[in-house]
């Protein structure tokens, strides 16, 4: 695997605010012909990046492709035109009344939003029992109720939207789970537009029901050998052998610009939501949000509208697989380093030789080596805590909702619910803390069934 | 725009040899059979007599939907054993008071926001549309009432919410309830859980083995399943087993009906709960174009998801009420579920409705390919409301059924429950009548992630 020159990149000196600094990059330092598994050895980078001042100005405005030091755009020349064209789309519909008029039509009747900040009284009280009485408030983010069960559709059906407008008919996506795919399935079979979904082996063995599911909604599904990571190399080297005519739409908040703030822009519609309703419910802010971290789509859209808030905590959940100790987990903030993956830069797992290391979660949603570039620069600025929670956890915390709800989660939530264990005994009484239950855990019924009765 | 339908079943057709089955001698046994009426030469029970009075009195018979006794014309009623009427008055008390209690209406309207996902959208359905449009570019504007969308996935958890909190209202600890496919199973198993209730679901051991997920779903959720096996380990048996765990304990036990059949006050009370589907689509419709909607369909099992979407909209005249039942392999095929059209009067579990009986008065074992219509009763409101001409059923055969199940998946990317198939299965005979314009409104009752499985061997994907 070529390595980049590493020394030129930091002697570009003061972090770009534009592009074309990068641009200047001389394009044969690295291997032009595939964007995907580029890593940066560990011994040509500190291991994270010097304190970096959180200035207004550095800011990730919507258009900088950068996040400090993380985000970028690492792809080959060819791809430049397409992305810069992409980016001056997005930018025009977010601009465009009409545009933001069908979103909105369609997110309400279609989606289904906005989605009920729920109080969970019984789960509440689980962790005030075991404290004494004291504990926080807890409120869930219910995503799990949109149409297809999770997030994913928020951004998928808006990036559908906004590839008819580019007049592209076919779109192609990769997708980890299915919930991504079944998304952008159905927002294509609404807006007609032709739909191929790349999925890893392993991944197709492991969730069949969505598999199922796509095909009924019309969607043409290609196997890729392996997991998630191989589906989204594979989704890529599709886009780029059919350039004119496909879109590529990208599920994760990974990737080059302008994808992760594509992402995390049609995903904040969870965080603008929460705060309308935390001021309905309660007439203030939350105190702490919690997400599962997978690449960070959920997790953006419900902390992103609080990222200047700064009395709001920000905790992300990752996946700790088996064990950290292990190599059998999907924690890149608490084992990666810093690298460029997918497009960006941002942490990664990657070992010695910077090879990308294969990531392992019970969650299938949250296994993905790299993670996105925002998340890293928040991690980095200090403004976000990262913590993990491992496999037998995250499924003691799935059955608990389930008992105490009657929710059934999705097993990437549960990452997030599982924290609550940790979290609710340090907090103070009365804290409001809101849980984003990214979705459903219809799918994972039977994974659990096999966990519980091997 | 109500008129009668084009085909009238045998009305009141009392089978004159059911004496068999029913010897005077012996007390009603507390298996809960199925008996038909003496024919009418003999004097009938004192119920009876008075309710044929009220219904020649009572024009329009619309209005008391039902009466006093629970009767909706002559169907309906109270066909249980004397233990179980006190818990039949109270339960009837307690939803009478509900009506007026201000913090009840709260609470129920915070759960149906917050956790249900209340209110479910209206939602053009743009594609379906056009797919309907006439070579001239002429036709009807299709809405679905996306029911799909609520937690768990179908309109059940409308009533499920509401009577758990009756329930505890009630000071009950333990709740019962039966299912066929484990819709109404996992809702009623969510809501126990939801309020901390005992939960103990009765579920044939035939649909046990075919719905294995849906019953570890509701262990998941933390009920007990108890799997019946006697009579064909059915939906009906389950039924009748559950109302006997009721007769055994009712004091401590509620017992939650998961459709609008069933003894007097159940119909009334599952269709108020329901009822709300109706309300936000009068709204919704008025927001949206100003008017109210011209066509309403929706598929009939037991009928709670057609009246909940109906019950609105009865007294207004200029709207049409279509029932969509399952033909399974055909109506003449004798195996269907298609209760309002094959079917005659007779009484099961507790109501008078029409029923789908054999010469002898024995329950004939329906057949859908969607489990959720699988019954051989109907609602009395349905059965009344049909006989009155109010509203139209009609009936879908399973290939029907499953091309509307496909159709809307690859037009809408909505992947529609079998049972709401039906109903979008009688949109391709519809459509071609509606004059342009008018505005149709079908209740998307269910999503179909469930039966994903069974389409793919149908289908063929």
């Amino acid at each position: 695997m070529m390595a980049c020159n590493v020394n030129v990149i930091l002697q570009q000196g003061k972090f770009a605010t534009s592009s074309r600094k990068w641009q200047s990059f001389p394009p044969h330092c690295y291997k032009a012909n595939i964007i995907s598994s580029i890593a940066i050895g560990p011994s040509r980078l500190p291991q994270s990046p010097s304190k970096l001042v959180f200035h207004e100005k550095e800011r990730p405005s919507l258009s900088n492709e950068k996040f400090g030091i993380y985000g970028g755009k690492f792809v080959p020349e060819t791809l430049i035109s397409s992305l810069t064209k992409l980016d001056y789309e997005f930018n025009s519909a977010l601009h465009d009344p009409q545009f933001q008029m069908e979103l909105g039509v369609a997110l309400r009747d279609y989606v289904g939003r906005e989605t009920p900040l729920y109080f969970a009284q019984r789960l509440t009280d689980h962790y005030k029992n075991n404290n004494r009485g004291i504990g926080p408030d807890i409120y869930l983010k219910r995503e799990d109720l949109n149409h297809g069960g999770a997030h994913k559709i928020n951004n998928a059906f808006a990036q559908a939207m906004l590839a008819k407008r580019m007049d592209c008919k076919n779109i192609v996506a990769a997708t980890g789970a299915g919930q991504h795919g079944i998304a952008t399935a159905a927002a294509c079979a609404k807006l007609s537009l032709d739909c191929t979904i790349f999925i890893g082996s392993l991944d197709m063995e492991r969730q069949p029901s969505n598999v199922l599911l796509m095909k009924h909604l019309g969607a043409k599904i290609k196997s890729a050998k392996g997991s998630f990571k191989d589906a989204v190399s594979e989704g890529i080297r599709y886009w780029v052998n059919n350039l004119d005519s496909t879109y590529f739409l990208a599920g994760a908040a990974v990737g080059p610009h302008p994808c992760p703030t594509m992402v995390r822009e049609f995903q904040s519609v969870i965080g603008k939501e929460t705060r309308k309703q935390a001021m309905e419910k309660w007439g203030g802010k939350p105190d702490v949000l919690v997400a599962c971290v997978g690449s960070g789509s959920n997790a953006l859209g419900l902390f992103h509208e609080f990222i200047q808030d700064q009395d709001v905590r920000l905790i992300g959940v990752e996946a700790g697989g088996t064990g950290l100790d292990l190599d059998k987990h999907s924690a890149t903030m608490a084992r990666g380093q810093v690298g460029v993956y997918h497009g960006a830069m941002s942490y990664l797992l990657q070992d010695d030789e910077g090879q990308i290391i294969g990531p392992h979660s019970i969650g299938v949603g949250l296994e993905y080596p790299g993670v996105s570039p925002e998340l890293s620069f928040l991690k980095d600025i200090g403004r976000a805590e990262f913590s993990t929670v491992n496999d037998e956890q995250t499924l003691d915390a799935y059955k608990r909702l389930c008992k105490l709800e009657g929710i059934i989660p999705a097993l990437e939530a549960s990452h997030a619910l599982a924290f609550l264990d940790k979290l609710c005994s340090t907090l103070k009484d009365g804290e409001k803390v809101v849980v984003n239950l990214s979705g459903r855990g219809d799918k994972d019924a039977a994974t659990v069934f096999n966990h519980l009765y091997p | 725009m109500a008129f009668s339908s084009t085909i009238s079943p045998k009305n009141c057709r009392l089978s004159s040899s059911s004496s068999s089955n029913f010897p005077k001698s012996q007390d009603p046994p507390l298996k809960f059979n199925k008996f038909t009426l003496y024919p009418s030469k003999n004097p009938l029970p004192i119920a009876c007599v008075l309710t044929e009075k009220q219904s020649m009195a009572a024009e329009p018979a619309v209005l008391q939907r039902p009466d006093a006794f629970g009767r909706f014309g002559k169907f309906g009623g109270k066909y249980v054993p004397e233990t179980l009427m006190h818990a039949l008055d109270e339960l009837e008390t307690a939803f009478k008071s509900l009506a007026t209690d201000e913090a009840f209406q709260k609470e129920l309207d915070g759960i149906l926001k917050d956790y249900v996902g209340r209110e479910s959208p209206l939602y053009f359905a743009e594609r379906l549309t056009e797919h309907y449009k006439r070579p001239d570019g002429e036709g009807p504007l299709i809405y679905l009432k996306r029911e799909d969308l609520n937690h768990t996935g179908a309109h059940k958890i409308n009533n499920a919410v509401a009577q758990a909190l009756l329930a505890k209202r009630l000071g009950k600890k333990r709740i019962i309830a039966e299912t066929g496919a484990g819709q109404h199973g996992v809702a009623t198993a969510t809501v126990c859980a939801r309020f901390g209730l005992e939960c103990i679901i009765y579920m044939g051991a035939q649909d046990m083995e075919r719905q294995a997920l849906n019953v570890f779903r509701m262990k998941l959720l933390g009920a007990e399943v108890r799997g019946v096996h006697s009579g064909t380990a059915t939906l009906k048996d389950a039924t009748s087993e559950a109302i006997r765990d009721w007769v055994t304990n009712v004091e401590t036990t509620h017992y939650i009906l998961g459709s609008v059949a069933g003894p007097h006050p159940y119909p009334m009370m599952v269709r108020e709960f329901h009822a709300v589907i109706g309300k936000e689509t009068r709204k919704q419709a008025l927001e949206k174009w100003g008017g109210k909607p011209d066509v309403l369909v929706a598929c009939v099992g037991g009928g709670s998801n057609a009246i909940g979407l109906f019950h609105e909209f009865v007294d207004d005249k200029d709207v049409r009420l279509i029932g969509v039942e399952a033909a399974g392999f055909g109506i003449d095929s004798g195996k269907h579920a298609a209760t309002l059209t094959m079917g005659e009067v007779g009484v099961l579990h507790g109501a008078m409705s029409y029923l789908l009986q054999d010469e002898d008065g024995q329950i004939v074992e329906p057949h859908s390919i969607s489990a959720g219509l699988d019954y051989p009763g109907v609602g009395p409101e349905h059965s009344f409301l049909k006989d009155l001409g109010r509203a139209e059923y009609y009936s879908i055969t399973d290939e029907e059924a499953l091309e509307a199940f496909k159709r809307l998946s690859r037009l809408e990317g909505i992947i529609p429950a079998l049972e709401t198939s039906h109903a979008l299965a009688y949109l391709e005979k519809l459509c071609p009548t509606l004059p342009n314009g008018t505005k149709v409104v079908l209740n998307c009752s269910g999503r179909g992630d469930k039966d994903v499985q069974t389409a793919i061997k149908y289908l063929k994907v």
